[in-house]
């Protein structure tokens, strides 16, 4: 516990430090290049008043919606797909197998802008798959084959005496998974997925590329408008942060809320 | 008057190939055995002789290469429906427990009778606290498996085991992990079960246990059984020298 405190304040000393330094950085180069801070301007993309005067939801905001629901549906995607891909390459089926390694080839070899387009210009086309329907396909099929990998070599890590007395005691291999093998599987691997997770949320800037309204988009099209381009990245760099932190503290909390005792 | 053995194993081979794949080890070699219900069937010999093999073959959790096994009229063959059936009948306990670490003992003792034969839960319930209190820790129901002590780890997998009403119950080296002061606590659970009638088949060193509680010696050396003999005969009177040279290494 105390290693885990100093580790944590460490950190915090790092961070500190790293921020000063970008500070310095930033206020050196602005002025240097007589750059005109308007952060007042900044608030009104987030919330703004619409014609009633009642209080709505600023470009960004909107925006940020947009990623959330991108992100929040690809992670559940990725997870079944990533489960499904572990199992099959767990199973006794040589096709099974072959094909999820393919998969698993092709997805982690090609970079994932290459992917989005090949969906978005090449596959959605073809299917009238609309451009937010694309950008979670190609997101969960990405990180899906990355969680496939996170929990094969969680389930792999499972001792063999547990596969053996649940056989032993005339279970099923889906029984065995379902009760033993899976749940094992999911304390373990919950750390490296969260971290997917957030690796996901990252990636979802990407569909910005596609035409498609997401927090870096709307950042885009409000520094072309306004050249407010420090303030608005600075913005939207926070946001994205802001998210990335809650998911994993959250996954944190709930990490140190379920442990058994070993 | 014929009775027929409750297990049945006939030129049963096991082999593997050592790691390099250059070797190949004759785990389990011509073994040819009935065992018939009631019995206490000690299993001894050297490390490596091919003991583990030969109990975990009997439960199919080891392929073998050829022979035939028949528990309770069921052959173990490729067909993975007789395989469950099998299971369902034998019981195994592990050296090294393999209770279920995210689990309560009680859903370690109740999950398979639940799952597999099907029982109500309050049936569960019931066969769960019985159980619990033969292998002698009623208080620990609602305690999770790291809380306990290796013996108590142990008897809670016994239980786990007779949870299914098991017609026979393999025990592979059930005391060699523990701690020497909670070695008899398992013994004394394992004595009783014998005394209750329970057809055992026990892998172990622990040669007191055999002259108590066992009614036959299989002696195993290099996969074979060398000595198939009743428990006094064997220790009296051991026949081939290689049984003479293990007894007098840990009598
Ligand atoms: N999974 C395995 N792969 C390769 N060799 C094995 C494996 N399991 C057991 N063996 C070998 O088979 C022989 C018998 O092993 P085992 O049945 O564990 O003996 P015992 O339980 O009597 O000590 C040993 O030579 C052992 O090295
Ligand atoms: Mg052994």
């Amino acid at each position: 516990m105390i290693f885990v405190r100093k580790a944590v304040f460490i950190d915090s000393i790092k961070y500190i430090l790293f921020l000063s330094v970008i500070v310095f950085i930033l206020t050196v180069s602005s002025s240097n290049m007589n750059y005109n801070w308007q952060w007042y301007r900044v608030p009104g993309y987030i919330f703004t008043y619409s014609a009633d005067g009642s209080l709505e939801a600023g470009r960004l905001l909107k925006g940020l919606g947009v990623t959330v629901r991108i992100s929040a549906i690809s992670l559940v995607l990725a997870f079944i797909i990533g489960m499904i891909t572990a199992l099959l390459r767990l199973s006794s089926s040589f096709a099974a197998r072959v094909v999820s390694r393919i998969y698993l080839e092709l997805i982690r070899n090609t970079p994932l802008l290459i992917q989005l387009f090949v969906i978005y210009f090449v596959i959605s086309p073809v299917f009238n798959i609309s451009p937010f329907v694309s950008a979670i396909l190609a997101l969960s099929l990405f990180e899906g084959a990355y969680a496939s990998e996170i929990i094969r070599g969680g389930i792999n890590a499972i001792p063999k005496g547990q596969w053996e007395s649940a056989y032993s005691l005339g279970m099923s291999s889906i029984d065995t998974y379902r009760y033993i093998i899976l749940p094992q599987t999911f304390k373990q691997v919950l750390p490296p997925l969260t971290g997917q997770a957030v690796s996901l949320i990252k990636d979802s800037a990407l569909v910005s590329t596609i035409a498609i309204f997401d927090l870096t988009m709307a950042g885009q099209a409000i520094i072309s408008e306004t050249f407010l381009t420090f303030e608005i990245w600075f913005t939207v760099a926070l946001i994205y942060l802001l998210m990335t932190v809650s998911i994993s503290t959250f996954v944190h909390y709930l990490e140190k809320r379920n442990s058994y005792a070993h | 008057m014929l009775i027929e053995p409750i297990i049945s194993v006939n030129n049963l081979n096991k082999y593997f190939f050592s790691p390099d794949k250059s070797l190949k080890i004759d785990a389990v070699k011509n073994v040819t055995v009935d065992i018939f219900q009631g019995e206490v069937v000690v299993v001894i010999g050297p490390s490596g002789a091919g003991k583990s093999t030969f109990l975990r073959c009997l439960n199919g959790l080891e392929d073998f290469d050829s022979g035939t096994i028949v528990i309770d009229k069921i052959p173990l063959d490729h067909h993975h429906k007789n395989r469950l059936e099998i299971r369902k009948e034998v019981g195994m306990v592990f050296q090294s427990f393999n209770l279920f670490p995210h689990m309560t003992v009680g859903k370690n003792i109740s999950l398979a009778v639940r799952r597999v034969r099907k029982k109500s839960v309050s049936e569960c319930d019931k066969i769960t606290v019985d159980l619990l209190e033969k292998v002698g820790i009623t208080d620990k129901i609602d305690s999770y498996p790291g809380q306990l002590s290796g013996g108590q780890q142990q008897r809670v997998a016994i239980a786990r085991a007779l949870a299914m009403n098991p017609k026979v119950m393999l025990f592979d080296e059930a005391t060699s992990a523990l701690d020497p002061e909670m070695i008899s606590e398992v013994l004394d659970v394992m004595k009783n079960l014998a005394k209750d009638g329970m057809t055992m088949v026990v892998v172990t060193h622990e040669m007191g246990f055999a002259r108590e509680a066992g009614s036959r010696i299989l002696f195993m050396d290099n996969g074979e059984i060398v000595e198939d003999r009743k428990v006094e005969d064997f220790f009296l009177d051991p026949i081939e020298d290689r049984s003479k040279a293990f007894l007098s290494k840990v009598l």
